[in-house]
């Protein structure tokens, strides 16, 4: 190992480098959030001036009370929660099902080489090329503008990926106590309700909040099925930039309060993070 | 009874409970993402304009197809579209790797780095939009003041043609850079610490063991990386919608915004479909190579 004064000095420069490098990476990584809270608390004139107010000086609920105060807000966030928790409440009831069988081998390996190959490709192609049809059959079906419609959707979309997952969770569950319960001649059924769900129980609370904050988020489908009684908060947002696009304090107290729930539940399922980018594909 | 036949009856009851257990959810894919596909693959052969009251589709054939690639508005839209992924992947590839080598070679910041990270990435997408928009705002916004700071002029970007499809690849890094970098980081927190600490006695310099030791082992993460990038990178929407509705002109019209635009707001509905075809089999076939990568981890 070398370690004359030289290469100490150049080590230290490199490294105090690569340390500035990682902090300028880091706070424009960060501004973007910060600049959208503190919009939220800026007072109206603070928020469009020239040059830009950086580090407010007064602060103001105002914006938070005018959201909340507005009409339909509480019937949009409802609209929201009702949404996210039922369609991930769907996925993962058939999804679970569909992992533990796909998890065991009775189905024989090719079938269920095909089941899951068909599955993942429900999940990547791109939601816009199910918008047409989708529009159409829901107008048809005369379901448009309501929860059930955007519901389906909503499920369609995220239950191969619970499939996906649940499927390397209940891979990685210990064999021993499964074995004993198929000894004490337990069946399938009875195995997946009392060994399979409470032991897959922090599978299961992880996979269900992923899918609530794809649900949570969705604006696509949301925009084009939902207009007044099934609105969610993503259209309610978007809205701001067509028809009030300067009321840049309420939007970002609106936005907010909506990426809230989110971080704190991200913040809860750090742990599982890469695998639920990659379904699964890569284990922290 | 002998012992066998009950082996098998047992082994018949749980198949059928097996195939009971998948039934809900093939049946519901089955009519919810297959029925709809195969209708609008019906339909890419029909020409029909909704907006036409009492207007039915006509069979033409092949003729929405061929007339796409004859279609400039479409060529234009696969250009932006190829430019969008290939620049976005590349550079959130490039950075993202130095960022994942960064937080692992460092135990410190690691939980820092982390925490910032996941801000972009869960940042609700619609959201992300609206809030760049504000951001690159010419007379108010946060960027025109910092680069002011260092002496560059105002600059119009997302409301500018040629600055827009740079400033909206931005913005798609910034969201979407921690995704390569966390994955690369347990990709690499992952890889077997004795071989680093023999190539470290052998005195190899750190750019030797990134290219002989790391970047070999990890080219199985990396392969995860780049295809599931790409895909998503293909289906960018929501932000494009918000930040600049696929302008100025077309010079961010991205296949997933022509497609929805000319489907349901002009309503051709047989030309979009044809387009969403199309779209989807370059889609498929990226997506194959991804499906093996995954289904031989998990073999």
């Amino acid at each position: 190992m070398q370690s004359t004064p030289n290469y100490q000095l150049r080590r230290t420069i490199e490294n105090l480098a690569l340390y500035l490098a990682t902090a300028v990476v880091l706070i424009v990584l960060a501004f973007p959030a910060y600049w959208l809270v503190t919009t939220a608390f800026k007072y109206e004139v603070d928020t469009i001036v020239s040059p830009p107010i950086i580090v407010p000086l007064r602060g103001t609920l105002e914006n938070f009370r005018l959201v909340l105060g507005a009409p339909d807000i509480g019937r949009f966030f409802t609209n929201s929660v009702i949404v996210a928790l039922t369609s991930t409440g769907f996925a993962i009831l058939l999804g679970s099902l569909a992992a533990y069988a796909l998890a065991k081998t009775y189905l024989g390996f090719a079938l269920r080489q095909a089941i899951m190959f068909w599955i993942l490709i429900t999940r990547i192609y791109p939601p816009v090329t199910t918008a047409i049809p989708y529009f159409i059959i829901i107008r048809r079906l005369g379901i448009s503008d309501t929860h059930f419609a955007l519901i389906l959707t909503h499920v369609t979309y995220s239950l191969p990926f619970v499939i996906w997952l649940m499927l390397g969770f209940f891979q990685d569950l210990p064999e021993e106590i499964e074995k004993a319960a198929i000894v004490d001649g337990c069946s399938l059924w009875q195995r997946f309700i009392h060994v399979i769900l409470p032991l897959g129980l922090p599978g299961i609370a992880v996979t269900a909040i992923f899918t609530f904050i794809y649900s949570w988020n969705e604006f696509l489908y949301a925009s084009m099925l939902t207009s007044v009684s099934a609105k969610t908060l993503p259209v309610v947002i978007a809205g701001y930039m067509s028809d009030k696009f300067l009321k840049w304090g309420e939007m970002s107290a609106l936005a907010s309060l909506m990426i809230l729930p989110v971080m704190i539940f991200a913040a809860l399922t750090q742990r599982y993070l890469v695998r639920g980018l990659t379904f699964g594909a890569v284990k922290e | 009874m002998p012992e066998s036949k009950v082996i098998v009856q047992t082994y018949r009851r749980e198949r059928t409970m097996s195939l009971l257990f998948m039934a809900p959810a093939v049946l519901f894919l089955l009519f919810t993402s297959v029925y709809p596909l195969l209708y609008s693959l019906r339909l890419s052969f029909f020409s029909w304009n909704m907006t036409v009251p009492n207007s039915h589709p006509v069979y033409i054939g092949w003729d929405n197809y061929t007339r796409l690639f004859s279609d400039s508005n479409f060529l234009a839209s696969v250009r932006v579209t190829l430019i969008f992924v290939v620049v976005s992947v590349a550079l959130e590839f490039l950075l993202g790797m130095m960022l994942a080598l960064l937080a692992t070679a460092n135990v410190k910041a690691i939980g820092l780095i982390r925490t910032v990270l996941l801000i972009p990435l869960m940042m609700t997408p619609v959201v992300v939009g609206v809030l760049w928009r504000t951001l690159f705002h010419s007379t108010y916004g946060a960027i025109n003041f910092f680069i002011g700071l260092i002496g560059i002029a105002p600059q119009p970007w997302v409301a500018d043609p040629v600055q827009a499809l740079p400033s909206v690849i931005a913005v798609e890094i910034w969201q979407q850079l921690p995704v390569v970098v966390f994955i690369l980081a347990a990709g690499i927190q992952s890889l077997p610490i004795d071989l680093y600490k023999a190539a470290r006695v052998d005195g190899a310099s750190s750019w030797q063991i990134f290219r002989e030791i790391t970047l070999p082992l990890l080219r199985p993460v990396i392969l995860v990386v780049l295809l599931l990038r790409i895909m998503d990178a293909f289906r960018v929407f929501d932000i494009i919608w918000t930040l600049t509705f696929g302008g100025p002109g077309r010079t961010t019209e991205l296949l997933s915004i022509l497609i929805y635009k000319s489907g349901l707001q002009f309503f051709q509905i047989g030309q979009a479909s044809a387009m969403s075809w199309l779209f989807l089999l370059v889609i498929f076939f990226i997506s194959i190579f991804f499906i093996r990568a995954l289904q031989k981890r998990n073999r």
